[in-house]
């Protein structure tokens, strides 16, 4: 008995000694600095004139909702995340669809669908940069030189929409293999037996994917959502690279505002009121994408 | 006719497979083919998908300017390697501690770093700016390995505790035993048979690192400091040659892609190992 629990206590002890390495980063990177920041928010703290932040209250965070380039950034930062959840959701899906129901060899498909992985995010922006170009681009010269429709070439990043969906169909294109992948994951986990059934039943195809498959599907819509959800919210990247939030503020997102109010304009106290903003934002949608799907037909 | 029908429907699966496989493909090969061309083919009257003339000035331009090119490949190689290879220590470590060895607080950590992870990176860049700016880590490697690790820390950790998780506990017990102390325990059984979960960790955390852009567009803001992310970024001003352009990308892909044909291998013989030993 004793000799158990002393092989109790070497295993606690060396659970400990085992955490504490990477808890120290934890400490340093994550903790430390969220708490700081939360500090930093309710400061007046410009780290280029100001010796030490000074408190100011909830000042930053009303200043926020006074600041209409923000508000538009937030209403920007929506649009883009609900555009790019639904296109990505809807083609990953499908595209699982597709791979699950093909009868043959798909290996050179799943190898060229995932193959965007490979592409860090920023790089895949620059590609996609030199895609739209009005001159020499690739889509233009598919629109003009191959289908000889020259009058629908187009300046695509300088009008606020086709901006807009510029960034949307980068980030797609990056997420589209990832999200493909969980989603046919989550396919090959449903049970053969409940398929079997469906099929002795007389369902057909469409009707087995709309009342057996979708349904059975919710611990993947919970992965896959918060994944989309997230990267949604927090896009950067691509517009810095493409539009840099041009025409006018039509692609300034909420994470550029953040950014440019601490690292140009040095508004650490501001920034860090910003980011809370897009934290509550992130974290009350996560939430609801998570109840969403858990509570159904429980 | 049953049996036709099906078959069609299988050509029709096939053929939009197609058009989604090719719209991904495209966009990487189209940079491919193009830094093989010369310039003139590039923005010459009637331009070709495929180059009508095969070249290698591209890639001879990017090695002629050594400092500007490579220097943003060696930062991203060395930032990526240690971080992986900390991070990796890291996590085997902590996964095992949080499936196996359980001591006070164990799940209060866990939960809170699994909180702590949802908030954007954007709220932690400005405090890490400052310490690090204080510590003169600006600009260093370690000032951007040392966050990078951070950001991967967690998930690799879910990772591993999954992995050690799924280990049959006679096993550990067998190895208890035969005289085998915790740490004997864990590098002798747990990590050998928890391979492909480390090649997986290992795959998560390289393809992460080597895209990474907010970390080091905020820590490194001299040239000298940048990986690729965001030193190729800069580039985009300087009236691109799209050759260069297109040369550029295609070696700053080479090294995930060779990461993943190395341990894909690795993968499936960890998986079938794992699972005839246990």
């Amino acid at each position: 008995m004793t000799k158990l629990r002393s092989k109790a206590r070497v295993k606690a002890r060396m659970g400990m000694f085992f955490t504490l390495p990477g808890l120290i980063f934890v400490i340093a990177f994550m903790i430390y600095p969220l708490f700081t920041s939360l500090y930093y928010s309710f400061t007046n703290y410009n780290y280029v004139y100001d010796v030490k932040p000074i408190f100011n209250g909830f000042q930053n965070y009303i200043a926020a909702f006074q600041d209409e380039t923000f508000v538009l950034t937030i209403k920007n930062t929506l649009v883009f995340a609900s555009t790019f959840f639904v296109s990505v959701m809807i083609l990953g899906l499908v595209t699982a669809l597709l791979l699950f129901y093909f009868k043959g060899k798909d290996n050179l498909y799943k190898t060229l669908i995932f193959m965007p992985i490979v592409v860090p995010l920023s790089l895949a922006a620059i590609l996609f940069n030199w895609i739209f170009a009005e001159n020499f681009g690739l889509l233009n010269f598919i629109i003009g030189d191959v289908f000889k429709l020259t009058q629908f070439t187009y300046g695509w990043l300088t009008n606020r929409v086709t901006a807009m969906g510029a960034i949307v169909s980068v980030t797609t294109w990056s997420s589209l293999g990832f999200i493909t992948i969980l989603f046919l994951a989550g396919l090959q986990g449903i049970s053969g037996d409940i398929l079997e059934a469906a099929k002795i039943d007389g369902a057909g195809t469409i009707g087995t994917i709309f009342k057996i498959i979708l349904p059975n599907l919710r611990e993947t819509y919970v992965i896959t959502g918060i994944w989309a959800i997230l990267r949604g919210l927090k896009i950067y990247a691509p517009p810095v690279v493409m539009t840099g939030g041009a025409p006018g503020n039509a692609t300034r997102v909420m994470y550029m505002h953040i950014y440019d109010n601490a690292f140009e304009f040095f508004e650490m106290g501001y920034a860090s009121a910003l980011g809370f903003i897009l934290s509550v934002i992130v974290l009350s949608i996560s939430f609801v994408n998570l109840k969403i799907n858990s509570s159904k037909g429980d | 006719m049953q049996l036709s029908k099906r078959k069609y429907t299988n050509a029709l699966l096939g053929f939009i497979l197609l058009i989604i496989s090719l719209s991904m493909a495209i966009p990487v090969l189209y940079a491919v083919v193009t830094s093989f061309k010369f310039e003139n083919e590039i923005i010459g009257s009637s331009p070709t998908f495929f180059p009508r003339k095969f070249t290698l000035t591209n890639y001879q331009y990017i090695f002629d300017h050594k400092d500007v090119y490579l220097r943003y490949y060696y930062n991203s190689i060395i930032i990526t390697i240690f971080s992986v290879l900390i991070n990796t220590v890291l996590a085997t470590m902590m996964g095992y501690a949080f499936a196996r060895l359980a001591f006070k607080g164990r799940d209060t950590i866990l939960g809170f770093i699994l909180f702590i992870i949802t908030f954007p990176l954007a709220v932690l860049l400005i405090p890490i700016y400052i310490m690090e700016y204080e510590a003169g880590l600006l600009n260093t490697h370690l000032g951007l390995i040392l966050p990078n690790v951070t950001t991967i820390l967690p998930f690799s950790v879910f990772i591993m505790r999954g992995i050690f998780k799924s280990i049959p506990i006679e096993l550990e017990q067998s190895a208890e035993i035969d005289g085998a102390s915790v740490f004997q325990t864990w590098w002798k059984v747990m990590l050998p048979i928890g391979i492909n979960g480390v090649s997986i960790t290992i795959i998560y955390g390289f393809y992460n690192i080597w895209g990474e852009y907010i970390l080091a567009k905020t820590l490194a803001t001299k040239a000298s400091a940048m990986p690729l992310t965001v030193g190729l970024t800069l580039l985009k001003g300087e009236g691109w040659n799209y050759g260069i352009l297109g040369a550029v990308i295609f070696l700053a892909i080479l090294p995930p892609i060779i990461i993943f044909v190395i341990f894909q291998k690795q993968l499936v013989e960890g998986l079938t190992r794992g699972a005839i030993k246990g």
